[in-house]
């Protein structure tokens, strides 16, 4: 079972980006953490921080994919990602 | 405006005349997710426009999209091989003097992720699809979210039935999709390549509106359409599709703050009067196996914005 370290909750209010977020961390092993999310700019990140509780401290929030650090290891091999394709580069 | 008509007794054929041969492996084109699906179908202005449908069925939307719309063309494939067969079947028996308009885009087609089909989807003016919105049972990730959520399978649920594909879709394969936590990846994978092959293409999608019409809202903004609900009624939820999922959505969000900002929509009546969250229509399903349980079914139309 592949789960990625790195996920695009860009266009999810804050309800369904926890449950991406819930939902990508099932499975991931600790080695992998934290969980890289990307957000919209206006995400409340303090209220997404709030809602996760003490699962919090195993996520990344972004809210611009050059500041993933996926983004920014696959970057270094190749200068042409789109944020839509940040899911293969974990 | 939309219209709720309540839950859709009367079958597509009896309703237009048309008949369609409808093997088990078909989703059952009498069902009223069919006929809520062209009532939006009719409302979309598609008079001498090209259509195409991702995921073609019996090609019973087809048929209607010739015969009741006036469409100049309509191209359609699907998953299963054996059903653009089927449709190309069903539209020279149902609608023989339109049987030329139809051109089908064969073999299995996941989406429009063929070279043919792509061709095809960028010289359409209106792609038209009624998707799955729930994952497979069966896919480990999703059972793996539900467990931890403490949500059992309905009995039987992880039996494939012939038409699973058309209820089901294989979930963890399209977790890169944003929506794809509420069911709406196989839907939003479909967006994203209309919009890449078909930028100014419209589309007119029916969904179960289980999650509510709001999240379905924000998922064709997010991904550059402005929505609009053609029609919408009532329907009864399908006592062979699984609602697990949505339960477990429910359950996920316990402690966050955020449960009552997203809560399924079920209803216990078909007027609309009694909702029901998905927790309440699981217990209910559960004492009484046979209750019944409602749900809005919508068409949407989503204009791409900036073409």
């Amino acid at each position: 079972m592949h789960v990625s370290n790195t996920i695009n909750c860009s266009g999810l209010s804050t309800a369904p980006t926890v449950l991406r977020i819930k939902q990508a961390l099932i499975g991931l092993p600790d080695s992998k953490l934290p969980l890289s999310v990307l957000v919209d700019s206006e995400c409340d990140c303090a209220r997404l921080v709030n809602s996760l509780g003490s699962t919090a401290g195993d996520v990344y929030l972004a809210s611009d994919i050059r500041q993933i650090p996926a983004y920014l290891s696959a970057e270094a091999q190749r200068s042409d990602r789109s944020a839509d394709t940040i899911h293969r580069v974990s | 405006m939309v219209e709720t008509t309540g839950s859709g007794t009367t079958s597509d054929s009896e309703t237009y005349g048309l008949t369609p041969e409808a093997p088990d492996f078909a989703f059952d084109p009498g069902d009223p997710w069919t006929r809520t699906f062209q009532m939006g179908l009719e409302r979309a202005n598609l008079q001498g426009k090209t259509v195409y449908e991702v995921g073609i069925g019996t090609g019973i939307n087809a048929a209607f999209v010739l015969r009741m719309c006036g469409v100049s063309r309509v191209f359609g494939s699907d998953l299963d091989p054996r059903l653009v067969e089927l449709a190309e079947r069903n539209i020279h028996s149902l609608s023989p003097e339109h049987a030329e308009q139809f051109q089908p885009v064969k073999g299995a087609v996941s989406l429009v992720d063929t070279e043919e089909a792509r061709a095809k989807i960028s010289q359409t003016d209106v792609v038209i699809a009624c998707l799955p919105q729930v994952g497979d049972p069966r896919d480990s990730r999703l059972a793996a979210f539900r467990e931890a959520q403490s949500v059992p399978l309905a009995s039987g649920a992880d039996e494939r039935a012939e038409d699973h594909i058309a209820h089901y879709y294989p979930w963890a394969m399209f977790d890169e999709y944003p929506f794809n936590a509420v069911g709406l990846g196989l839907n939003e994978a479909l967006l994203r390549r209309i919009r890449k092959h078909a930028p100014k293409a419209e589309v007119v999608m029916n969904f179960g509106c289980r999650i509510g019409t709001d999240i379905i809202f924000d998922f064709f903004r997010a991904n550059g359409f402005e929505p609009e609900k053609l029609a919408s009624q009532m329907v009864r939820q399908d006592a062979g599709t699984d609602i697990s999922f949505f339960v477990a959505l429910e359950k996920a969000l316990t402690g966050t703050g955020l449960e009552k900002e997203f809560v399924c929509e079920f209803f216990a009546d078909e007027e609309g009067d009694m909702p029901l969250s998905a927790c309440e229509a699981q217990n209910l399903s559960e004492q009484n196996p046979d209750v019944a349980l409602y749900h809005e079914v919508c068409v949407i139309r989503g204009r791409p914005t900036g073409a």
